[in-house]
């Protein structure tokens, strides 16, 4: 018997782990509870990842010229590891959690909605006055009932094609002339035969959650997504369908290279030249630049072909935002330092110089900044390009608290596609059918 | 037979003489209380160290599994969790992910292991510390770092082990990117981690076999194999079942690998248990049904362990 208790105490102790970080968050974390400390002084910490990370701690300087009492540090915790680490701190009711965290759309709601007083309302702390001064659907996504502000946001990334202007020419084809995706698949099979270069690359295995980037481009470009504004699932809906159906003709053509492994399959493939098109958004032209500096000239940027004829080539397909931990003891510190760095164009002039991120910002774009010629795109005016994607009309996507689940049933389903061939209709369906009874929302059909 | 008087008689003068002894001692250091209790007070920190981070978070987990969250506050919803549990597809795709690298892998791993153990035992082998130090040493190895390392060497394009396949003319396996061999990767990762870990043990009670087991069974005629059969074998059983046991519960709760190496994929062939509690904890936040899915593991590893316990343990 005493061997019985002990086998199933072991057992037992798989649960510890867990518990440990779980709770709602709710008591604690209550947010409004306590001072918000001082609008100019205190000692506040930021998250963010890689570039924006490098990016913030660069204005440091200049913000400790308008603020001398505060002290800011900022961290490049990683992303996606910055993810993980915000979830726990907002479970263990905002403990150990930074000042201001750096958040993607993707992540906000989940937070929002799982985690109330999480993140602190920066409404009262004047976010209201800036209602107007960012790209169209962005208030919507920070501030879904138009009161509460989650955060403020930053980058406003829109869906783009970057593309090796070589590789085209060599193949004889115009790539600025191509009007949907049916004509660019043409065009990379004569890209394919002439020159070896795939016409783009996807992470097949899904080995990171964004291998279903491209396939929510797609998506997006025709106005739709997992989810319609009322939340009920549109995972399969004919838009959706059409979009895997692309994907799974390139697929079939022999026109799509392997991405397994994620970002540094990603580089290396950039590097080697493996395929000829990079649908990124705005900010990934930073990156082309930075990893490949030896290829200027070569490369040249547009917005994606639509996907139906005459349809949509604009879409704001993913946006980040700075937000305020609702247990921080600075608040009011911590939104000097968003304010200074989001709201005033200067900040993000010089973030778009350095990194190339996109702001939201709308009178950024009155800084020559964006409409220069980049001598590694060709000339072209690159800036000018996204700037154009944002003015145009783009409806908002409702990511929802269940994004996360919508996004692995996503990458199975375009896995099974791309690996065993599987039909697109029918993985869809089953996938919407499965997140419907996961999630307990509605399929919409 | 003896008498109930000679033989009683002088155990009585014994116990008298103990509880003497232990009296005089008694009385001429500190009171009886005090030495019954010090043991306790030893033991204190340990047990509270024990129930604070052990036994709260397992009964705490339990709480948490029957609650949902919504809207931000946990709303009792009974055993709903576990039936959810029925009928999710993905849950029983990660059991059977589960009960296959148990059942290939664990197996695969402990013959490895006693087949090491043996050798390693031997007399014949020099420099035997190097070897053990060195089947030892992946034991040690950080998780994390021995699962990027593993994703490197096996990755299609740039991966060595493609590589070294290539020069003998084969064409490269998609050894992390394709369902099944996944999960072949998955299992190579594992045997190269515990091996050595398990061997060790059997090791240690492979040295605690007698020497004049073996004389016995070489006058009888028996040869190496017999040997191993009738005396090696038997030796071990002990070890075999604790090596069992702590690598079924071991592989049950498999996390690491998985996660570092594909990442429960791809389309959910090597999606364990662990994987699954963390995608639904951290990943979409449903803390309650992660907490279910752990309490469903916990009785499974209880009913696997008292299984084996009865097969293997019994006969010792």
């Amino acid at each position: 018997m005493l061997r019985t208790v002990g086998a199933i105490a072991a057992g037992a102790g798989s649960l510890g782990a867990l518990t440990a970080c779980s709770g709602t968050g709710g008591e604690a974390a209550g947010g409004q509870a306590g001072a918000a400390g001082e609008k100019d002084k205190g000692r506040i910490t930021v998250w963010s990842w890689q570039g924006p990370a490098a990016e913030m701690k660069a204005l440091v300087p200049e913000f400790n010229k308008k603020y001398p009492g505060i002290e800011v540090t900022v961290e490049d915790i990683g992303n996606p590891a910055i993810w993980d680490k915000i979830t726990t701190g907002l479970a263990a009711g905002g403990q150990g959690l930074a000042d201001v965290l750096h958040i993607g759309v993707d992540y906000l709601p989940g937070y929002v909605e799982k985690f109330p007083g999480g993140l602190a309302d920066l409404a009262p702390l004047g976010a209201d006055t800036y209602r107007d001064a960012f790209a169209q659907g962005m208030w919507q996504t920070v501030s879904p009932d138009g009161k509460r502000v989650n955060a403020l946001p930053w980058e406003a990334n829109s869906a783009g094609f970057y593309y090796r202007a070589d590789l085209f020419e060599k193949a004889g084809v115009d790539a600025g002339a191509l009007q949907t995706w049916e004509e660019t698949i043409e065009a990379g099979k004569e890209i394919k035969a002439k020159t070896g270069a795939h016409l783009l690359g996807i992470d097949k295995p899904a080995s990171q959650a964004d291998a279903a980037n491209f396939f929510q481009m797609l998506l997006q470009l025709q106005g739709a997504f997992y989810f319609d504004l009322g939340g009920n699932i549109t995972l399969d809906s004919p838009e959706s369908v059409k979009a895997m159906t692309l994907i799974k003709t390139m697929n079939d053509a022999g026109l799509v290279s392997d991405l397994a492994g994620g970002w540094n399959a990603l580089m290396s493939s950039l590097k080697q030249g493996t395929a000829a098109v990079l649908p990124m958004p705005t900010w990934f032209g930073g990156i082309i630049e930075e990893q490949v500096p030896q290829e200027a000239g070569k490369w040249k940027v547009r917005l994606p072909p639509a996907v139906r004829r005459g349809g949509s080539t604009a879409a704001t397909v993913n946006s980040t935002h700075l937000a305020v931990a609702g247990g921080s003891k600075h608040r009011a510190a911590a939104w000097s330092f968003i304010e200074f760095v989001l709201t005033r164009p200067a900040s993000q002039v010089r973030i778009y110089r350095g990194k190339g991120i996109a702001p939201a910002l709308m009178r950024a774009y009155e800084d020559a900044v964006f409409h220069e010629p980049s001598a590694f795109f060709g000339g072209q005016k690159k800036g000018e390009v996204f700037l154009e994607a944002l003015k145009a009309p783009s409806p908002a996507f409702n990511y929802t608290a269940d994004y996360a689940r919508a996004l692995k049933l996503v990458t199975d389903a375009q896995s099974k596609v791309l690996l065993s061939g599987a039909d697109p209709a029918k993985v869809l369906k089953e996938a919407a059918d499965q997140l419907g009874r996961q999630t307990g929302r509605k399929v919409s059909r | 037979m003896t008498s109930p008087s000679t033989a009683s008689a002088p155990s009585a003068t014994r116990a008298g003489r103990g509880v003497r002894a232990v009296a005089a001692r008694g009385t001429a250091r500190r009171p009886r209380a005090g030495r019954r209790a010090a043991p306790y007070l030893f033991v204190l920190p340990a047990l509270l160290l024990f129930a604070a981070f052990k036994l709260y978070p397992i009964g705490r987990s339990f709480v948490i599994s029957l609650h949902k969250t919504v809207g931000g506050s946990d709303r009792f919803v009974g055993a709903d969790n576990y039936a959810r549990l029925l009928h999710d597809p993905l849950f029983w795709t990660a059991l059977k992910n589960t009960a296959v690298i148990l059942a290939v892998q664990v197996p695969v791993m402990l013959a490895l292991a006693t087949g090491l153990a043996v050798a390693l035992d031997s007399t014949a082998l020099r420099a035997r510390a190097v070897f053990r130090l060195g089947f030892f040493l992946p034991m040690v190895t950080g998780l994390v770092a021995y699962g990027i390392v593993f994703s490197v060497l096996l990755n299609k394009d740039y991966g060595l082990v493609n590589w070294l396949t290539g020069l003998v003319g084969l064409d490269p396996s998609p050894w992390l990117t394709d369902p099944l061999w996944a999960k072949v990767s998955l299992g190579l990762a594992l045997t190269w981690h515990y091996t050595g870990y398990n061997a060790v043990i059997l090791l240690a009670r492979l040295q605690s076999v007698p020497a004049e087991l073996y004389d016995a069974a070489a006058v009888d005629g028996a040869g190496p194999w017999h040997a191993f059969r009738h005396v090696t074998l038997p030796g071990l059983r002990p070890a075999l079942l604790l090596t069992t046991v702590l690598s079924t519960i071991g592989t049950l709760q498999i996390f690491d690998e998985p996660y570092v190496l594909t990442g429960g994929g791809p389309d959910n062939a090597t999606l364990t248990i662990g994987v699954y509690v963390y995608q639904n904890a951290f990943k979409y936040f449903d803390f309650g049904y992660a907490s279910a899915i752990a309490y469903a593991l916990a009785v499974l590893i209880g009913i696997l362990g008292v299984i084996q316990f009865r097969f293997l343990g019994e006969k010792s």
